[in-house]
């Protein structure tokens, strides 16, 4: 009689143990956000003890923190302080002597000069002063009195990437009217340089997501990391899809950077050719399967996309391979490659219900 | 006028006072979070229940409450209705656990079931009248086990006390006897 | 004097405490600590909170991201209350209540966490969204 109590309470007290473990134990997921970069950078991490994996986030948000001061493109680091691309710009503005720049900006610049030649323009980033014309390059965008005589001088001045001359880590442009504005590349440079350096920490498991940007690295524990895709006109998502290892998506959208003027949109992405916002898509998305450069594609990918009219956009889509793209036009239509379509799971209930999706095949 | 006042009266003031006097030891005591406490005082509720039966308990209880209340200065406070709400709520549970086969039940059970009892009239309390719809769902777990480990430390305590006071007996035949519990072995 | 000298004893000797332990009492205990059990599995999950939901009295006083930092004035029956909400959790961090509970809560930080300043009748709670996904594209 006296064994009997004694027992029971043992097992009663390995039964607490057992459960209590399995019911205070959260996965060992870590998520952290930050404002750097001059945009919303949210970083999970599986995998790691909450100690390593905010010392991992806090070293990728401080390199976002320095490339930023680097290369924005209009914000000095302090007031008497202009970023690196600030003081190029003011160089390329005053005539062609060469100013030294640092080994990773010279590479930036010559990487985007071989995709901005390959898109045939379409990806520019040397309209700096068209951006700033449309008034994009501020914190908060308001309707800009449109001066139509500027903007057609400023295609007419026709700056290109390949204005700009480097040689040993110095560079000039022939064309004083080219003004660099990265921000069609910098996000997806800087996921990959993220992802990079956190496969080299034995990090096996990540999602990086940058202003919109999304790179993944391995799982989400036992299932793959899953994203959702912004609807353009409503605050929630259109569609979700699995992201796996090393795969990154990316948007360009009408919805995030814009002002109406006279009831009519006009969006931050400029067509260099016509000086004028896009006026016939909403959203492209790209999606980019494993590749060095992953991050970088996720970003300039869709820009060329977004700015070729309807019958052009699968070529513009070719130009760098896009297998896997969507498009959304202004009347909300929705055209996905097949490839795409297979991966895509519809979360808009009109979406679901109407199913007007159409399906693009490609050349 | 004069108030003519019995034995139990003088029993009940006594030990009313007593609980009393638990329950400010208890109030000085800080406690890490907000409504978790040890409710030593109701080691004299159960002791009272099973010494002298439920009126006595309920009148021991009850007063305990509102006097604790008057002399802390929450009289009418949300406190006191927190407390006044886990007293009945303890002392309804207590009315009907009381009628468990004592050959099977000691003091423990009863002090487990109004500990639960209690916290339930607390946070039915806190959810319907104070801050109706928060969200005491984060609560109740904090609370439950609580109520059970201290259920069941003042349920062996007060066991302790009656066995000391019916061995007492035993040896002091002519001390008051009312329903003692056989709770050796 | 009694109880002194029951409770010194019982330090002393817990084996004979377990003793008095009836058979119904072994069922309670075992009983109540499934219950408990089952209560903390269900009632605390451990989701990333996205937004915190301000009640004053009965009503619902004001929901806000946890995204943006800022700082909440909410004025109850006794005074001023001030909220911090910082990077995805929120705290009282003033209060005009005597007992300072609310405020000795500290940061909430988890979906399903509370917070409650009884007498100035204000709770916060944190809500966190099943999210079908883990992060957006836009």
């Amino acid at each position: 009689m006296r064994k009997g109590p004694t027992t029971l309470l043992f097992a009663a007290i390995l039964a607490i143990g057992i459960f209590s473990i399995r019911a205070f134990n959260k996965e060992p997921l870590y998520h952290s956000q930050s404002y750097v970069f001059g945009t919303l950078v949210d970083i999970s991490i599986y995998g790691e003890t909450d100690e390593r994996a905010k010392l991992l986030a806090n070293h990728v948000f401080q390199d976002f923190q320095h490339l930023h001061d680097q290369l924005h493109a209009w914000k000095p680091i302090t007031d008497s302080h202009p970023s690196e691309l600030g003081i190029l710009n003011n160089a390329f503005a005053q005539g062609k002597q060469p100013v030294t720049i640092s080994s990773q900006l010279a590479n930036m610049l010559t990487d985007t000069t071989q995709l901005s030649v390959k898109s045939q323009g379409l990806f520019n980033p040397a309209i700096g002063h068209l951006i700033s014309t449309w008034g994009f390059q501020r914190d908060e965008f308001s309707a800009v009195n449109i001066d139509a005589e500027k903007i057609k001088s400023l295609v007419k001045a026709n700056p290109r990437m390949t204005d700009i001359v480097i040689q040993n880590n110095t560079a000039y442009s022939s064309n004083p009217d080219v003004k660099l504005d990265l921000g069609g590349y910098a996000k997806g440079y800087a996921l990959d340089m993220a992802a990079d350096y956190l496969r080299k920490q034995q990090v096996k498991n990540a999602l990086i997501n940058i202003g919109g940007n999304i790179i993944a690295i391995g799982q989400h524990g036992a299932k793959p990391w899953r994203v959702g895709i912004q609807h353009p006109r409503k605050p929630a998502a259109i569609a979700t899809l699995d992201l796996n290892d090393g795969w990154a998506i990316g948007t360009s959208g009408d919805y995030q950077r814009y002002f109406t003027l006279n009831g009519k949109r006009y969006c931050h992405i400029i067509d260099p050719n016509t000086g004028y916002p896009v006026q016939h898509t909403q959203a492209v998305t790209v999606l980019i399967p494993p590749q060095t450069n992953a991050g970088v594609l996720s970003d300039v990918a869709s820009k060329p996309i977004f700015i070729a009219a309807a019958e052009n956009k699968s070529k513009a889509a070719s130009i760098f391979g896009i297998q896997y793209f969507m498009v959304i036009d202004q009347q909300s239509n929705i055209f996905v490659t097949k490839a795409l379509a297979q991966k895509l799971n519809w979360v808009d209930p009109d979406v679901k219900k109407d199913s007007h999706v159409k399906l693009i095949t490609l050349p | 006028m004069h108030i003519q006042t019995t034995a139990d009266d003088h029993r009940i003031a006594k030990l009313a006072a007593f609980a009393i006097a638990l329950h400010m030891v208890e109030a000085v005591i800080p406690s890490p979070l907000p409504g978790v406490k040890p409710g030593i005082a109701n080691i004299v509720t159960l002791y009272v229940l099973l010494q002298y039966g439920f009126t006595t308990a309920a009148w021991v209880s009850i007063l305990r409450v509102f006097a604790s209340s008057l002399l802390l200065g929450q009289f009418l406070s949300p406190t006191f209705a927190l407390s006044l709400s886990g007293a009945l709520l303890s002392l309804g549970a207590l009315a009907l656990a009381v009628h468990l086969p004592k050959r099977y039940f000691s003091a423990v059970t009863l002090s487990i079931l109004a500990a639960f009892a209690h916290i339930a009239g607390q946070l039915i309390m806190v959810r319907l009248w104070l801050i109706p719809h928060a969200s005491v769902a984060y609560l109740i777990p904090i609370f439950a086990v609580a109520a059970l480990f201290f259920g069941v430390i003042n349920g062996i305590i007060t066991n302790k006390l009656l066995y000391n006071k019916t061995l007492n007996s035993q040896t002091n035949p002519d001390t008051e006897l009312n329903k003692s519990t056989e709770n050796a072995k | 004097m009694l109880k002194k000298i029951a409770m010194l004893s019982l330090l002393r000797s817990p084996k004979t405490a377990i003793q008095h332990l009836l058979i119904g009492d072994w069922l309670t205990i075992i009983f109540s600590t499934i219950l408990v059990i089952y209560l903390f599995q269900t009632l605390w999950s451990h989701q990333q909170a996205t937004k915190v939901q301000i009640r004053l009295g009965d009503k619902v006083y004001a929901t806000y991201s946890l995204n943006l930092q800022q700082t909440i004035h909410v004025h109850g029956p006794i005074g001023d209350a001030e909220i911090h909400i910082a990077q995805g959790k929120v705290r009282f961090a003033k209060s005009p209540c005597h007992n300072q509970y609310c405020v000795h809560q500290g940061w909430l930080t988890h979906a399903g966490q509370a917070a409650i300043c009884l007498p100035n009748q204000i709770s916060l709670e944190l809500i966190g969204e099943e999210k079908p996904y883990d992060s957006l594209n836009y």
